[in-house]
């Protein structure tokens, strides 16, 4: 096992939302009403024992986390070394506006934007290429399983 | 006797016009999908469940599972081709397929690898057949007690008994296990854990949570950290055909792979991961080119993809026969069965036998499908490989929103899936393994029913768990593959200590 000097800020973060999670799991329980019927065994039991177990998961990596680190972790500081957080932007807010839009400007126009968003996070510098086949991908992606396989999607602006 | 009229029936409810188109549909875009670079089964599975949702039960079912063992026949000439496994249990294939490749041999390496998954998923499928009924027998003496000491039996393994770390894997098996509380709980009614939020009624979509961690998570990850150069495709150089030297020293670890493969994928023990492993370490051991292993062995992939096969047919025993899924392939699988009201389990078998005959005997067809439809065009598959980054990812997320947007038409399931897909990201950075999550969020809601009969049972009893032998052994089987694993690095590291040097663990 290595030791490190300092201590990996993501890992106690994420420590401490199991932690903070489980709390909020038994809080929320004790909001249930406790109705036992034949089974002796109401609907709090499961959640209690879900939210005791985050918590000893949190407490537990927690600790892993300030003594040396969280066990057994591949060796990935070369990759984790240079984020590039404009693609994951791009790619959020791809996803976000496919949200937002697909209700009232439809599918084919919510995934076109989709895709040239996502293409353009991976650093794709062909925007009209992508454009077009997003748009042809977008239709035929609408038409085959609307019509072809029952599923109803938005037609949005393009409907009548 | 009895197995063979049932499994000719099956073939009567498979070989018909409709069913027969549906298996095919099945694997040929099950094969397209698992092709892709970064896709691997699971998410093949969960992409295109939307896609079978049009047809009757067994004709959907029958699709679905063609899609299942396309994806796993794709996958393996991905990791041959492109050395990028999709799933941890082609690590070995991508490993020696890749090195195989790089030496002109891919035609050969990919060869091996249908040819060896077509007789592993043959012989698991005759295993299937002619084991399950026993399974059944068995099963339908299990009542709740056992079933719920068998779930625990899953999720210690799938979370805490494989992986690299057991803290890791507990905590995503209690996320998995906390969003599956999300709904109306099963015997009182009660509205848990929906913050007041309408849509959150009917529970987390396991389509929407699969498709989030594995599409839009991976897609944010790749795209933050991986996502640098070009991969490198090795071409595919003269010709596809095994020699016959080749054919001699693939049939065994085929055979070996498979008897490896089909025991591990019924136990639950994580898929295939393990056998794949064990079977490369076999052939390495008994190969007498064993200078070549790390160098491109053609044992080395023959044996870890017909392992790789049979434990995919191993696993649908345990889900068919008791409904548990211990993959998280698996944990969707069992979602498409619950999208028809149906859950797998031994009554099943009774009420409605020619779905699951229909279904085992699909699969034999299937294979056979596969084998033609990746010899002689694995050409067609390999020129999806060369689709590049932007496209593919841009690709996949369209059809990530749509199955999501498609459930039930709400934006509101777009916003989880966004959700879950920054979980994933943060899950992948922090090495936290995903298939925990899927197999704590489709068998928790189900253990805590089981759980809860069985106390209604036993009048509110807790020690009916331990008194009765079939849940006694279970239980013990859990506690001991908790403790040995433990108590073996104990002793080594005494051991080590007494010798007077730390080795490295």
């Amino acid at each position: 096992m290595s030791t490190r000097a300092r201590t990996d800020v993501g890992e106690l973060l994420i420590s401490l939302a199991l932690l903070a999670l489980g709390g909020f799991v038994v809080f929320e329980t004790q909001g249930i009403a406790e109705t036992q019927g034949y089974s002796q065994v109401g609907p709090r039991l499961f959640p209690y024992l879900i939210g005791t177990g985050l918590t000893l998961c949190g407490t537990w990596l927690a600790w892993q986390a300030l003594s040396g680190g969280w066990r057994a972790m591949p060796d990935e500081a070369g990759t984790h070394a240079a984020p590039d957080r404009t693609g994951f932007v791009l790619i959020s807010a791809g996803v976000v506006l496919h949200m937002v839009l697909i209700g009232w400007a439809g599918f084919i126009l919510a995934s076109t934007l989709l895709f040239v968003l996502v293409a353009r996070g991976f650093g794709s510098t062909k925007p009209v290429r992508d454009v077009a086949i997003a748009a042809v991908l977008s239709t035929a992606v609408y038409f085959l399983f609307t019509q072809a396989l029952g599923l109803s999607l938005p037609a949005g602006l393009f409907g009548g | 006797m009895e197995t063979l009229n049932a499994l000719l029936s099956g073939f009567a409810v498979a070989l018909t016009l409709q069913n027969l188109l549906l298996g095919f549909v099945g694997v040929t875009l099950g094969t397209a999908v698992g092709v892709l670079p970064g896709v691997g089964p699971a998410l093949t599975v969960a992409l295109l469940l939307p896609a079978t949702a049009s047809f009757d039960p067994t004709g959907a079912l029958i699709m679905f599972a063609g899609i299942y063992y396309g994806a796993m026949f794709g996958g393996s000439t991905t990791s041959i081709l492109l050395n990028t496994p999709g799933e941890s249990a082609t690590i070995v294939t991508a490993m020696e397929g890749n090195m195989m490749a790089k030496r002109g041999r891919a035609g050969p390496a990919l060869a091996t690898s249908a040819i060896g998954s077509f007789v592993a998923g043959t012989i698991g499928t005759v295993l299937l057949t002619f084991v399950s009924p026993f399974a059944v027998d068995v099963a339908l003496k299990f009542g709740p007690a056992e079933y719920f000491s068998v779930m625990v039996l899953a999720f210690v393994t799938v979370s805490a008994v494989l992986g690299s770390s057991p803290a890791r894997g507990l905590a995503a098996l209690f996320i998995g296990l906390t969003i599956g509380l999300i709904g109306l709980d099963s015997q009182t009614g009660q509205a848990r854990f929906t913050l007041g939020v309408p849509e959150l009624l009917d529970g987390l979509d396991i389509v929407v949570v699969a498709v989030g961690l594995f599409a839009v998570g991976e897609t944010l990850y790749v795209a933050t950290y991986l996502n640098r150069g070009v991969d490198t495709i090795e071409q595919m150089k003269g010709s596809i055909w095994m020699s016959k030297d080749d054919w001699k020293r693939s049939w065994k670890p085929w055979l070996r792979g498979t008897a490896f493969g089909f025991p591990f994928g019924c136990i639950p023990a994580g898929g295939a991961e393990i056998p794949t492993f064990l079977s490369y370490a076999t052939e390495k051991k008994l190969s007498q080119h064993s200078a070549e292993f790390g160098k491109g062995a053609i044992e080395g992939v023959a044996g870890p993809e017909a392992a790789n096969n049979a434990s995919a047919s191993g696993t649908l025993m345990p889900l068919l026969t008791l409904g548990l899924p211990t993959t998280a392939t698996a944990a969707i699988i069992l979602a498409a069965f619950q999208q028809y009201g149906l859950q797998p389990g031994p009554l099943l078998f009774d009420t409605q036998p020619e779905l699951i005959w229909g279904l085992i005997a699909s699969m034999y067809i299937g294979n056979v499908i596969l084998l033609a439809l990746n010899l002689p065009l694995v050409g067609v598959w390999v020129k999806l490989l060369s689709i590049p980054r932007p496209l593919l990812y841009a690709g996949i997320l369209i059809f990530a929103t749509m199955g999501a947007y498609g459930i039930r038409n709400s934006w509101f399931d777009l916003a989880l899936l966004y959700g879950i897909g920054l979980l994933g990201f943060v899950m992948r950075r922090y090495d936290i393994p995903v298939a925990p999550v899927l197999v704590g969020l489709i068998l928790g809601p189900l253990s805590e029913q089981q759980f809860r009969r069985a106390l209604a049972i036993s009048q509110g009893d807790l020690s009916i768990f331990v008194t009765q032998p079939i849940s006694a052994t279970v239980l013990a089987i859990t506690a001991l593959v908790v403790i040995v694993p433990q108590a073996w690095r104990l002793v080594r590291r005494m051991q080590a200590d007494a010798i007077g040097h730390h080795s490295p663990i």
